[in-house]
C-alpha cells in the first residue's frame, strides 16, 4: 500500500464533495507575505506520517514573525510547508478500512484520548446511511462533548454526519484501501476535515 | 431452492442405519422412530414414513431394511446420510438418481479436514446443484423440527414445540440448550446445526424461517460468516425479529474459531455494526440469547414508555435501576391516573403514587389487576413489568391469573413478569408462560427484554 498525494487526496476529497480546510504551499519566505491569521503550518511531507511526532506541526500562528520562525522549524524537516486556517472546534477521527467479509468498514471516534486510550469509537459498513452515520455518531460516549456542555454551543451534528455519508460514498466508488481523516474539525458552524491520508 | 420437504417431509431414508445401539447411525434412526435416548413428554415418533438403509441387515429397530435407497419404491422427501466419507459420491449418485427431495449429511471428513475433504465437499456439492437438491452439512448435528415430530439429527433429546427458530453454527451447544430448553420451557419451531454450510448456508435458513408459519423469532449462533454484504441484505429483508448470539468476540476467541470450524472470524466491532445496521438484537450469553427470544415471540413492540407495578418496593427500584441503565424509558405517572388508582378504593394508604408504583406487600389479585388495568388504559403506558415478591398473604397463583386476564384485554402492549421466587412461585410462573406472558425469574432480565421490545 502506498500513500496517495497530497493534490490527488485533496482532488479526491473535491470530486465526492468533502469540505476540506483551504490551504497554501509555502516554498519560501516569499509566500509568507500574502497570509491571514491565525494559521496552523505543517511540514509538507509525504515521507513523514506522524508529522506532530516530529514536531512537524505548529498551531495557532497569530502574526508574520511567528510564521517566518515556524518555517524555521519545518524546513529543518522538510523544504516546503503547508499553511492553512486554525479552525476551532473539537477534532475528530474517521477512518475507513476493508474488511474481509463486510468490505468497506468506517470508524468514528474523538480525536485525542477518546480515540487513543479510551478506545472509544464506533464502526458501521458501507454503504452507510445518513441515519447510520447519526446512530454511529451518538454510539460513543464522549458524543455529550459534541452536544454542547458547560454553556458551550453544540456541534453540527447534522454536517458531520453528512460528512461521513459523503466518505462512505467514495469508499464504495474509488480504488482506495484505507482512509485517514485526522483530524475533521468540528464546531456549531460546520465539520470540517484539515487533514487526509489515503492509502492505495 | 425450495426448503419445504427438507422442513416439511412426509418420507425419510437414513443411509448408513446401523444396528450398533453405539453408532450415530443407530442413534439418528432411533431419534426419528421414538423421538430421543433421554425420554421425555416432548419425544414421539415421527409423523411420516421411515426407510432405514443398510446392505447387510434385514431390519433395525422393527422396521423393514433396504440395501440401497433405488430399492424404496415410494418417493422419499428427505435423505439422511451418515455413512463415512469414503462412500459419500455412492450415495449421493444414488439420490440424484432416486430424486430425492433433500438432504442432511451428517456424516464428518470433508472440508474440516484439509485439501482432500474439500475436493469431495465441492464435488457433491456440484452434483446436488446440478440436480437441484438442497442439501444441509455435512458435518452436521442435523435438524429437528418438534411440530411434525421429526428429530433428525443425533441429538440426545427433543425439544418441547415452540416458535423459536435455532439456527446455529455449533452442534455441539445445539445439543445442550435442547436439553436445558426443557427445564426452561424455551420452546422451538425448530433447531439446525449447518455444519460446513458447503450448500445451504445462513441465509438460506433465514429467509426459509422468515416465511414459516410456526416461526416468531429468529435466533442465531454464528462462529463468523463467509459473505458479510449478504448477510447483510439478507438480514435486512427478513421481517420477524431476529437474535443473535457471535462467539469470537476476543483474539483468543477468534483463535480457537479457525481451529473449530474454519471460519474467518473478523473483528467482532465489525459483526456489531453489521448487526446494528441490519436491526438484529444482539444477545452477549446464551441465556440472554433466549431470554430476548422469548420476549419477541411473544410480545408486541413498546411504543411508550414503561411503568413498573410491584408490590416490594426494593425490587420496583432495582428494576428502574436497570431500566435507566439500558435506557429502557419509564412512564411519568398523571395526577388523573393517581385519582383513578384512588377511586378503586382497591390502593393501600402508602401506596407509591409513582412509577414504579408500589402496591405494597398485602397487594392481593384485585389490586394488581385494577392497578395493571388502569395502568394498561392509559394512552401513554406503553407496557408493563409485573413483579411479585412472595409475602405470607401473596396468591401467586391468583396474581398470575388476574395478570394473564390483563393480556388478553390489552393485547398490544406488552407485558414482562418477575414473578421472584422459587417452589411456591414455580405454579403462577407457569401459568404465566403457558399464557405467552414471559416470566424472568430476575430483574435485569425483565429490563433486557422492555429493551428489546422498544421500537428502534
Amino acid at each position: 500500500m502506498e500513500q496517495l498525494s497530497f493534490e490527488k487526496s485533496a482532488k479526491l476529497l473535491k470530486k465526492y464533495k468533502i469540505p476540506f480546510t483551504d490551504y497554501s504551499i509555502i516554498k519560501d519566505e516569499k509566500d509568507i507575505e500574502k497570509i491571514k491569521y491565525p494559521i496552523v503550518m505543517k511540514v509538507f511531507s509525504e515521507k513523514i506520517i506522524h508529522k506532530s511526532d516530529v514536531g512537524g506541526i505548529i498551531l495557532n500562528i497569530k502574526n508574520k514573525e511567528e510564521a517566518l520562525q515556524a518555517f524555521q522549524k519545518t524546513k529543518k524537516l522538510s523544504k516546503s510547508a503547508l499553511v492553512q486556517p486554525m479552525i476551532k472546534g473539537k477534532e475528530i477521527i474517521i477512518g475507513m478500512k476493508k474488511d474481509l467479509q463486510f468490505g468497506p468498514v468506517i470508524m468514528f471516534g474523538l480525536g485525542g484520548i477518546f480515540v487513543e486510550v479510551m478506545k472509544d469509537v464506533s464502526f458501521r459498513i458501507c454503504p452507510i446511511t445518513k441515519d447510520d452515520a447519526l446512530s454511529m455518531i451518538k454510539e460513543v460516549k464522549s458524543y455529550k462533548i459534541l452536544s454542547g456542555i458547560r454553556g458551550e454551543k453544540p456541534a453540527n451534528i447534522d454536517s458531520l454526519a453528512e460528512l461521513i455519508v459523503k466518505i462512505s460514498n467514495l469508499a464504495m466508488k474509488e480504488k482506495i484501501n484505507e482512509i485517514d481523516l485526522n483530524p475533521v474539525m468540528i464546531n456549531e458552524k460546520e465539520a470540517v476535515a484539515v487533514d487526509v491520508r489515503f492509502m492505495v | 431452492m425450495n426448503l419445504e420437504k427438507l422442513f416439511n417431509p412426509k418420507s425419510i431414508a437414513v443411509i448408513g442405519a446401523s444396528r450398533d445401539p453405539n453408532s450415530v447411525g443407530y442413534g439418528i434412526l432411533n431419534n426419528l422412530v421414538t423421538g430421543c435416548v433421554f425420554q421425555t413428554e416432548y419425544c414421539k415418533p415421527f409423523n411420516g414414513k421411515i426407510y432405514p438403509i443398510n446392505p447387510n441387515a434385514d431390519s433395525i429397530l422393527d422396521l423393514k431394511c433396504y440395501k440401497n435407497i433405488l430399492e424404496i419404491k415410494e418417493d422419499v422427501d428427505l435423505a439422511l446420510v451418515v455413512v463415512p466419507a469414503r462412500f459419500i459420491l455412492d450415495v449421493i449418485n444414488n439420490c440424484v438418481k432416486k430424486k430425492v427431495k433433500s438432504l442432511i449429511i451428517i456424516s464428518a471428513g470433508f472440508s474440516e479436514l484439509g485439501e482432500e475433504g474439500k475436493k469431495v465437499q465441492d464435488k457433491i456439492v456440484e452434483i446436488l446443484t446440478k440436480a437441484k437438491i438442497p442439501m444441509v452439512g455435512p458435518n452436521c448435528l442435523g435438524i429437528i423440527r418438534p411440530c411434525i415430530n421429526m428429530n433428525a439429527s443425533f441429538a440426545p433429546t427433543t425439544p418441547p414445540e415452540g416458535n423459536i427458530a435455532f439456527i446455529s453454527q455449533s452442534g455441539a451447544l445445539a445439543d445442550s440448550i435442547i436439553d436445558w430448553s426443557i427445564e426452561n420451557r424455551y420452546g422451538f419451531s425448530a433447531v439446525i446445526s449447518y455444519g460446513n454450510k458447503a450448500m445451504l448456508d445462513v441465509y438460506d435458513f433465514m429467509e426459509y424461517f422468515d416465511k414459516d408459519p410456526n416461526t416468531k423469532v429468529i435466533t442465531l449462533y454464528i462462529e463468523g460468516v463467509n459473505d458479510g454484504k449478504k448477510f447483510i441484505e439478507t438480514a435486512k429483508k427478513i421481517k420477524k425479529p431476529i437474535v443473535v448470539l457471535k462467539a469470537g468476540r476476543s483474539e483468543q476467541g477468534r483463535k480457537a474459531i479457525s481451529s473449530h470450524t474454519g471460519s474467518l472470524a473478523g473483528s467482532y466491532d465489525i459483526y456489531k455494526a453489521a448487526f446494528k445496521q441490519s436491526g438484529i438484537v444482539i444477545a452477549d450469553t446464551v441465556e440472554e440469547l433466549f431470554d430476548n427470544a422469548k420476549a419477541l415471540a411473544n410480545m408486541s413492540h413498546l411504543k411508550e414508555g414503561l411503568a413498573i407495578l410491584t408490590n416490594g418496593g426494593g425490587c420496583g427500584v432495582l428494576c428502574a435501576d436497570y431500566c435507566s441503565d439500558l435506557n429502557v424509558p419509564l412512564a411519568e405517572l398523571k395526577e388523573n391516573t393517581l385519582k383513578k388508582l384512588d377511586d378503586t378504593k382497591k390502593m393501600h394508604p402508602a401506596y407509591s403514587r409513582r412509577n414504579p408504583l408500589d402496591i405494597v406487600g398485602d397487594a392481593l389479585p384485585e389490586r394488581y389487576e385494577a392497578a395493571a388495568d388502569i395502568l394498561l388504559s392509559e394512552s401513554y403506558v406503553g407496557g408493563l413489568i409485573v413483579i411479585q415478591t412472595l409475602q405470607s398473604i401473596t396468591k401467586p397463583q391468583d396474581d398470575a391469573e388476574a395478570i394473564i386476564k390483563m393480556h388478553k384485554k390489552y393485547p398490544d402492549k406488552p407485558i414482562i413478569c418477575v414473578y421472584m421466587g422459587g417452589r411456591f412461585t414455580r405454579k403462577s410462573r407457569q401459568m404465566l408462560e403457558e399464557a405467552g406472558i414471559p416470566d424472568y425469574n430476575d430483574l435485569r432480565k425483565a429490563a433486557m427484554a422492555m429493551k428489546c421490545l422498544l421500537v428502534r
